[in-house]
């Protein structure tokens, strides 16, 4: 069950911050939402103006709850940062995120109504673990749960991967963005792995990247020589191989090409033949199988190695349906 | 004096493309209804009835008669807007009359959303539409690397979901390439095309009259439909789970009571642009009363969708899905209040 008291702070560009705290209970008959920032009924009514366009983007709607939100003190005139911060807390305390989803956040919109957040108002300041809105972060409400922004001109997808320490490694996340590639008309077909960018990343790895996507646009058979693509990855280091299928799959969900979760995918895979479409099995079952426990929410889709199947916890599949999620142990991509 | 039964049937007029790109349209009292295709009268209060094998469309005063073709017809869905190069190619027909139902439940679509005629188009865009609906509430799962399990469930919960929404029976639903057709990279450069400049909003940029939000239009064809289809959806509620338990039973009957309440409040629905009589309702309050029905039209559809879902779960899911029929209820009351109100101000804050 979701908490009905949610907190997320907002640090402003000045190095102060707010906090916003939205709180739901039985509606009985009073309005939706309601907003309150003290001195302000104005901000309070952009405040509640904010959430109503931004809920205009989730799937399904509950009248019957009233969600309160309030900031603890008054913004600065013309500081915009606290809307993300809003719609994420009205999204956590409904249950519609994970309630550690976004502890802070920055970010504010003109168009909530689509769901995009135009950008952020912290400077080039970038401090620990928040969520900042705007090209570069967090461009579309959808990507917390790895989906493409339906209206924008570049598509892009994350998948998560459990991280191989397991216990307290977490998880990472690889997002892929793909913009059309213009190619003039007597240029000579490019070199797919050209296309391919992962900025801040050591060469060896973007290598590995180039050859992992080059190869699992081969077995796609309509992605070669469509696509310039950016690939980014989460914070924090990692090793090893079993980020490649979250890799894959991200891409295929950037490139339109796949059935797309509910919630997020998570995936952990590696292959030594993409060009076939083939997923390898990696290490770590147990402490992985724990973390997917602890991580997975209603909606997420778990794809795992085939050669897992045998291996799995007792109940583990089970477990994963009653919190919501699906796992498929997959030895291929693609659909069946 | 000459006598009715010496006239002939008059052809029904550009009727060929019944089958192919229109399932069904209105034809003139009188007139036959082209071969292959069966004929449903609409009375003014929303009564249908089939005419089997008439040779001759009797109509009487005031109603309307559309004549359809079973099909079988084919539509190529988008089962994610964000996914334009996956697409589902099903098939499905309007099969022979149930000989249980009292209404057939597309006689009833016909009735409450066709205007005129029903272009296969428009059929399928709704039919993508609810399939989306249900896709990103939970209600149906085709999630990626679907495995032959998943896939089944996913086709009979589409199955069941048609049929309870739209009266159609899906022959084959297979997953196909849109490649050869779509090509999202061209979609997404036009995207960036159009977007750099956002100063012309002036003349292309608005909507067609078409597409414009009519409140006065929408409202009406809103409140038809919750004014013909509740009864029918509470018939369902009844029909499709058999409660366990006691306490599923008092559940059930609660839900039914509160329907019912709806129902008589929807017969019973103040005119739209009327604050009370003879005094008129600004015109913001009208769009205010017009977006309510219509969000009141979504819980009628997740409705019928929940149906579809109740006459396929086991046990184990009844309790779920009452708690969700319990939500898309307080939904329908909270809309049919705001549509009722005169003012957005008058919730207690």
């Amino acid at each position: 069950m979701t908490p009905d008291t949610v907190r997320c702070r907002c640090p402003l560009a000045d190095g102060a911050s707010l906090t916003v705290t939205a709180t739901r209970r039985p509606r009985m008959n009073r309005a939706d939402v309601k907003c309150s920032v003290p001195d302000d009924a104005r901000l309070a009514g952009r405040m509640q103006q904010v959430l109503r366009l931004a809920r205009l983007t989730e799937a399904s709607f509950d009248s019957r709850d009233q969600v309160v939100l309030s900031i603890d003190r008054r913004p600065p005139e013309g500081e915009r940062g606290w809307e993300l911060a809003a719609v994420l807390a009205d999204r956590m305390v409904r249950g519609l995120l994970r309630p550690d989803a976004a502890l802070a956040a920055n970010g504010w919109s003109d168009a909530w109504e689509r769901g995009r957040v135009d950008g952020h108002t912290l400077g080039a300041m970038q401090a620990g673990d928040i969520v900042l809105g705007g090209p570069g972060g967090l461009p579309h409400l959808g990507l917390l749960s790895g989906h493409a922004d339906p209206s924008a001109a570049v598509s892009s997808a994350r998948a998560w991967f459990p991280l191989h320490s397991g216990v307290e490694g977490g998880m990472g996340w690889v997002e892929v963005s793909v913009h059309p590639l213009a190619r003039g008309a007597g240029q000579d077909a490019v070199e797919e792995e050209q296309t391919i960018a992962a900025p801040d990343q050591d060469a060896a790895r973007q290598l590995a990247v180039r050859q992992v996507l080059s190869g699992a646009r081969h077995f796609d058979g309509r992605a070669l020589g469509r696509w310039r693509s950016v690939v980014r990855f989460s914070a924090g280091e990692f090793a090893g191989r079993s980020w490649e299928l979250a890799l894959v799959m991200a891409d295929r969900l950037a490139r339109g090409r796949d059935f797309v979760p509910r919630g997020r995918l998570i995936a952990s895979g590696c292959s030594s033949a993409w060009h076939a479409g083939r997923v390898d099995t990696v290490d770590g079952v147990n402490p992985k199988c724990a973390l997917l426990l602890r991580e997975a929410g209603p909606g997420d889709r778990i794809l795992l190695p085939r050669a897992w199947q045998e291996q799995l916890p007792a109940g583990f599949a089970e477990q994963l349906r009653m919190q919501g999620a699906s796992l498929a142990c997959v030895e291929r991509i693609g659909i069946i | 004096m000459r006598l009715g039964f010496f006239k002939r049937a008059a052809p029904a007029v550009d009727a060929c493309e019944l089958g192919r790109t229109v399932v069904a349209l209105t034809l003139p009292a009188g007139s036959a209804p082209p071969s292959g295709c069966q004929a449903v009268v609409v009375g003014t209060d929303g009564r249908t009835r089939r005419l089997q094998a008439a040779r001759r469309i009797e109509a009487r005063e005031g109603e309307t008669a559309y004549a359809f073709h079973p099909g079988p017809y084919t539509a190529d869905l988008q089962p994610f807007e964000t996914a334009p190069e996956i697409g589902l190619r099903t098939s499905f027909a309007i099969d022979a009359p149930d000989p249980q139902a009292s209404q057939q439940r597309f006689d009833l679509y016909l009735s409450s959303e066709v205007t005129v005629r029903l272009e296969l188009a428009a059929l399928a865009a709704a039919i993508e539409a609810a399939l989306r609906h249900e896709l990103a509430t939970g209600g149906l799962e085709l999630p990626p690397c679907t495995t032959l399990d998943e896939w089944n469930a996913f086709r009979q919960g589409l199955n069941q979901l048609l049929y309870m929404r739209f009266g159609v029976t899906v022959d084959d639903c297979v997953p196909v390439d849109l490649g050869d057709t779509r090509d999202y990279a061209r979609e997404l450069g036009q995207r960036a095309q159009a977007a750099p400049e956002p100063a012309p909003v002036t003349e292309e940029a608005r909507p067609a009259a078409a597409e414009r939000f009519e409140p006065a239009l929408e409202d009406a064809k809103a409140l038809r439909r919750l004014f013909l289809e509740l009864p029918c959806l509470m018939c369902g509620l009844r029909l499709a789970a058999m409660p366990a338990a006691q306490e599923q039973f008092h559940r059930q009957q609660a839900l039914l009571q509160r329907l019912d309440l709806v129902s008589v409040g929807v017969n019973a629905m103040p005119a739209l642009a009327l604050a009370a009589p003879g005094q008129a309702l600004p015109v913001d309050e009208q769009l205010r009363r017009a977006r309510h029905s219509r969000r009141a039209c979504v819980s009628l559809d997740e409705a019928w969708a929940l149906l579809a879902r109740l006459r396929q779960a086991g046990e184990a899911a009844l309790a779920q899905l009452y708690g969700e029929a319990e939500r898309i209820v307080a939904n329908l009351e909270a809309d049919c209040a705001g549509r009722r109100s005169v003012s957005s101000d008058e919730e207690t804050p």
